[in-house]
């Protein structure tokens, strides 16, 4: 039976907003003039449930609580701002909470940031000691575990130089080599990993995966890829502007964030015919792109086909037209032109569509515009940006966390066989 | 609830006591503790001429000084017997170790606040690793002094007398040594909120100098202005330490009892305000 490992309890944080760091010898008196001597209310505590923002007052996490369980892990998500370091600097008893409490069994650690106490005079050798003990091991598992900390970071050679004469890369591998080797009963890691290159972050992930499924360890990470948190955590909490959004199992909650945070311009529609865009040949009365999701909460992810559907008055009779579906990346890259056959129209509305298949292409942000072309040469309008949209990640059971390179991602068929067994 | 019988529960909350010092995980950090120490000696003598001379090479030349400007200059007197340079020198050393650990120590918060809003581990460590480097310099320091002792009583025939007194300058040693970790904890939390009495402690250090038995004996102070030098708790201290090592010093029981009385009070105070602002201070600083 597993048991509860951590448990949080209503934490709330409170930050006056202008005051930190002024000289508030004044405000502090007073405050403690009311408080202690007259017997009053603290003022900063009134109206604390009128809102996010009070006046001066910012709750950079408010009424947080959930329990994990030995082995569960917890993805944090959430907008900048939204409180996710405030919660784990909690949690890591680096700030206090305004209000509620934080109750765990077993040792606790926590990797803010690449590097912690280390010293750029000092040798490789020294800050493995000195940043290992400053993360809470003790000195029998730096003992145990310097060998495997040199070897995992590579740096052999220069154990005993300083590690101000280090490349970067060089750093950053010391110091993910002594935190990947701390064993505490409850690891807390914020966006560290975002630092390192594709096989870097891949390598930290592997050590995280096992740490938690293969040691039932309790870990709480805090990342932006969706991926990852998808890959990784049990269970995911979803924190808006400091308060719970969401709680729950991993995938459900990424996909309900997801589908809130895309940026799309997925339909657009003009009823009046003269503030529609276009000219005198041409005017458009709507412009959509429809995903065809099982699920209507799922996000638009890879996997989803896409059908383009538009509609244009035509003010020319007898005209052989055509239009021309442009998709560009978001980086102004053309994917793909595509045109359709040209006809003869009269005048009146058109309608048209075209089906981008699922696994077709990459994850990332896409624009479309649209060109109508007459006798399949001249320009009659280009509605440039009429859509755009954000395709997400999605890679089943692959594990790996890297940027998945290319502008597309086709599931073409594959073939590998083994040639030749050698017994 | 949360029950466990092998490892630590531990309980974070929103209000902290005056009273929560936990020995047992402060030990747990011992080995931090020695790695600061060291680390401190490392980065101070690496990538120097002279390396770990500079120790001995300050309070000297700052002796020099002091012989040159207050004995041969203004002529200030130092007693009877006593060789300026081991007067002047004896000051200097315990002096030198109430000033650095309290500049230190005072400086905690503002010298490891890029760690400490990264990692949490007991604050009280970084303090004490500075008062355990101190010591460490004062004790070399103080052997160097005891060096000059002997060559003045072999070499230059000073008529000394030892004093049982010395039996009282580890204790001397420790009192000041507290005494200093006791203020420097007390600033450290007050200019971490204050910025601008950091100023001001640069200036209450230079002028507690002056009326602390330093580059003066206690009996060359006229009667009617003793009583200042007298409100100063390193003052019987200093004498002591004198009367201990080189055998001339004024000391009265009362003196000492108030020195002993007012270091043991700021400790307190200082561990109590340290334990109640330790968690708080870094959404200030």
């Amino acid at each position: 039976m597993s048991k509860t490992i951590i448990e949080v309890n209503n934490i709330s944080k409170l930050y006056k907003l202008g005051t930190i760091g002024s000289g508030s010898l004044k405000q502090d008196l007073s405050k403690w003039f009311k408080q202690s001597v007259l017997k009053k209310d603290d003022p900063y505590f009134a109206g604390e449930d009128t809102g996010y923002v009070d006046d001066q007052d910012l709750w950079a996490v408010k009424n947080v609580s959930f329990d994990l369980e030995q082995g569960e892990s917890l993805g944090i998500i959430g907008s900048n701002g939204s409180g996710k370091s405030t919660l784990l600097k909690i949690i890591s008893r680096i700030v206090q909470p305004t209000t509620g409490y934080v109750k765990g069994i077993g040792k606790i650690s926590s990797i803010l940031e690449v590097g912690t106490g280390f010293h750029s005079d000092l040798t490789g050798r020294e800050n493995i000691y000195i940043s290992g003990y400053t993360l809470g091991m003790n000195k029998d598992e730096v003992k145990k575990k310097f060998d495997e900390i040199v070897a995992f970071s590579g740096i052999e050679k220069f154990l005993d130089t300083p590690i101000k004469r280090y490349s970067s890369g060089m750093y950053v591998r010391l110091a993910f080599a002594v935190a990947a080797h701390l064993e505490p009963d409850i690891l807390i890691v914020d966006e560290v990993l975002a630092v390192g290159d594709a096989d870097f972050q891949k390598k930290c992930l592997g050590k995280m995966r096992e740490f938690s499924q293969t040691d039932g360890r309790t870990i709480l990470f805090v990342s932006h890829s969706m991926q990852s948190i998808n890959n990784l955590c049990s269970k995911a909490l979803w924190l808006q502007n400091g308060k719970m959004r969401e709680l729950g199992e991993s995938s459900a909650v990424v996909n309900k964030y997801l589908s809130s945070v895309q940026q799309l311009k997925l339909e657009q529609h003009w009823d009046d015919k003269a503030t529609a865009p276009g000219n005198e040949h041409i005017r458009f009365r709507k412009v959509e792109l429809v995903p065809m999701k099982s699920n209507p909460g799922d996000p638009l992810d890879i996997r989803t086909p896409l059908v383009l559907k538009f509609q244009f008055w035509n003010e020319t009779d007898n005209i052989s037209l055509s239009t021309g579906f442009h998709l560009f990346s978001y980086s102004g890259e053309c994917i793909f032109d595509i045109p359709s056959s040209p006809q003869k129209f009269n005048k009146g509305l058109i309608e048209g569509e075209c089906t981008i298949p699922g696994n077709f292409l990459n994850d990332g942000s896409y624009f479309i515009s649209l060109i109508v072309v007459k006798d399949t040469s001249v320009q009659l309008f280009y509605f440039e940006e009429c859509i755009s949209f954000d395709l997400e990640d999605y890679r089943g059971d692959i594990q790996w966390y890297g940027k998945w390179m290319g502008s597309v991602r086709p599931a073409l068929p594959f073939r590998m066989e083994q040639k030749e067994p050698e017994f | 609830m949360l029950t466990s019988q092998e490892k630590p529960v531990w309980k974070i909350e929103a209000k902290s006591s005056y009273l929560n010092l936990n020995l047992a995980e402060l030990l747990s950090y011992r080995h931090l503790l020695f790695r600061l120490v060291r680390k401190e000696f490392l980065i101070n003598y690496q990538q120097t001429l002279l390396g770990p001379i500079w120790i001995l090479f300050q309070p000297l030349l700052t002796m020099v000084t002091y012989v040159f400007v207050f004995n041969k200059i203004i002529g200030v007197s130092i007693g009877s017997k006593i060789p300026a340079v081991l007067f002047y020198f004896s000051g200097i050393v315990l002096w030198n170790f109430f000033n650095d650990s309290f500049g230190a120590t005072s400086k905690t918060f503002r010298d490891n606040i890029s760690v400490f809003s990264k990692v949490y581990f007991p604050r009280l460590i970084v303090p004490l690793a500075s008062i355990i480097t101190q010591s460490f310099r004062f004790l070399i320091q103080f052997i160097f002094l005891i060096i000059i002792l002997l060559i003045f009583i072999f070499a230059r025939g000073f008529d000394f007398h030892f004093s049982p007194y010395a039996v009282a300058v580890p204790f001397i040693v420790i009192i000041v040594g507290l005494l200093s970790l006791s203020l420097g904890l007390i600033m450290s939390v007050l200019t971490a909120k204050y910025r601008d009495l950091g100023n001001f402690v640069d200036i209450f250090v230079r002028i507690l100098l002056f009326i602390t038995p330093v580059i003066y004996p206690l009996s060359s102070v006229k009667e009617n202005i003793r009583w200042v030098v007298q409100l100063n708790p390193l003052a019987p201290l200093f004498e002591l330490f004198r009367l201990g090592v080189l055998g001339e010093g004024t000391v009265s029981p009362w003196g000492l009892a108030y020195s002993i009385a007012f270091t043991l009070v700021s400790l307190l105070m200082a561990i109590l305000l340290f334990n109640k602002m330790g968690s708080k201070l870094i959404d200030v600083i």
